[in-house]
């Protein structure tokens, strides 16, 4: 049973694969890709410059439900998991979301009510919540994150201002796939159809695991971060 | 309705077999979407909530040996939270006063469901509240938004005032689970409110 027993350097990257495909997104985004042989999971976060024990933290936690805050991740390296959060944007908004959006066009027949296009549209307008909420981690955390990485500690922000607001992009796709279901023409291409529905609750699972990541393996990191940061500070000015 | 909102729900309980247990459930429970966190220890709950509300705690009051529900009451990121004693063995009714309800692990899913319902909730709503159908002027007010008229200019077409057409647009969001405009475009050409040329501005 993969719930309790967790993955470490050693076990060979087939095995982990084999146990829960779901890791194979994790390992996706971390830029390691298939066809590994027998390689470990040190051997191949070697061979592809990735940060192990951040790689592995996120593995199990995926592995495990994505449920579990585990306090003990002094070892995660910040800059490796912002690369990893920001892979799986780009995922979804350049890969997934495309994807997705060509089997709709294939699948709806254009009719003279215009169904066509208004689900087309209906579909990039929640699209597009998705990428605003996305750049906005961008621009706003991301970069705080980098700054805290640079030892700078910038007045009037901190991660939890983040944290409190931030909301289940998943959500969004929820809507337009209730929408889908109650409305679409009933002449569509049904096999078509019914596997862009399934790519869509794909995409909720996974941005819901995404903001998880977020939550619960990113925000406790910059927390720690936050305090280092403001201990050093207070060390140099009592030195003064 | 309302069966896709997200609910933030902490689970503090030191034994893996009990918490992934209960997590498990929860999962399973129809109407619930929940956002689940295992919490294994007392500081990481503390933390954790630092960072971000939780909506409902589900706790073993013997967590971290005792669990200080009357502290967890006064610090002010708990003040929305509503709290559950997780009952595994026998506790004292004094000290279940302190929790907005009680689940042991005997509890069937359909008591485990009604609890938490009960907590999160409150008494069950009547049955007007849940009726998701439009009336007719939630329905006028709908023809106007996708037409592309603002909430003046459907105050003003219907003699309303802006507050109420804000309200009306809130129900109607409830009631359908549509907020944008192209979804409720779609709603509106299914059930033949309106017709693709009043649309057109929409299309481009």
């Amino acid at each position: 049973m993969n719930m309790i027993r967790s993955y470490g350097p050693y076990d060979k990257m087939m095995d982990l694969i084999g146990s829960n495909y779901a890791l194979l997104q994790v390992m996706n985004r971390f830029g390691i890709p298939l066809g590994l042989g027998e390689q470990t999971v040190e051997e191949a976060c070697m061979n592809y410059g990735v940060h192990c024990p951040t790689f592995i933290a996120v593995m199990n936690f995926v592995s495990e439900g994505s449920s579990r805050l585990d306090e003990n991740m002094e070892n995660i390296s910040v800059p490796a998991l912002i690369g990893y959060l920001r892979n799986t944007h780009s995922y979804f908004l350049d890969f997934y979301f495309p994807l997705i959006k060509d089997k709709l066009t294939e699948a709806i027949p254009a009719s003279p009510d215009g169904m066509k296009t208004l689900i087309l549209k209906c579909f990039d307008d929640y699209a597009s919540l998705v990428r605003k909420h996305m750049e906005s981690e961008e621009d706003t955390v991301f970069a705080y994150a980098g700054s805290l990485l640079d030892g700078e500690c910038p007045d009037g922000y901190e991660i939890s201002t983040f944290s409190k607001h931030h909301d289940q992009v998943g959500e969004k796709l929820t809507e337009f796939k209730n929408i889908l279901i109650k409305y679409c023409p009933s002449n569509s291409d049904n096999n078509l159809l019914n596997s862009a529905l399934l790519d869509i609750y794909y995409s909720e699972e996974g941005l819901d695991t995404h903001c998880r990541v977020e939550d619960l393996l990113f925000v406790p990191a910059i927390q720690r971060l936050e305090k280092t940061v403001a201990e050093k500070r207070r060390t140099a000015e009592n030195g003064k | 309705m309302g069966n896709d909102k997200f609910i933030n729900i902490a689970v503090a309980e030191s034994s893996i077999i009990i918490r992934t247990g209960i997590t498990n459930v929860l999962k399973k429970l129809p109407g619930l979407r929940p956002q689940l966190i295992e919490m294994a220890s007392a500081d990481g709950l503390q933390n954790y909530m630092r960072a971000k509300p939780v909506d409902l705690l589900i706790v073993n009051p013997a967590f971290g040996g005792h669990f200080d529900i009357a502290g967890f009451r006064k610090k002010a990121e708990a003040k929305d939270t509503k709290a559950i004693a997780l009952l595994s063995t026998f506790i004292d009714n004094s000290v279940l006063a302190n929790y907005d309800g009680n689940i042991s692990i005997f509890d069937g899913p359909e008591t485990i469901s009604e609890k938490i319902n009960e907590v999160i909730s409150g008494p069950e709503q009547d049955d007007e509240e849940k009726t998701d159908t439009l009336s007719q002027r939630e329905k006028d007010i709908v023809i106007r938004i996708v037409k592309g008229m603002t909430n003046k200019e459907i105050a003003d077409d219907l003699f309303l005032s802006v507050h109420t057409v804000i309200t009306h647009r809130r129900n109607i969001s409830r009631k359908l689970q549509i907020h944008s405009v192209s979804g409720l475009t779609i709603y509106a050409i299914v059930n033949k409110l309106v017709e693709l040329k009043d649309i057109r501005h929409q299309i481009g």
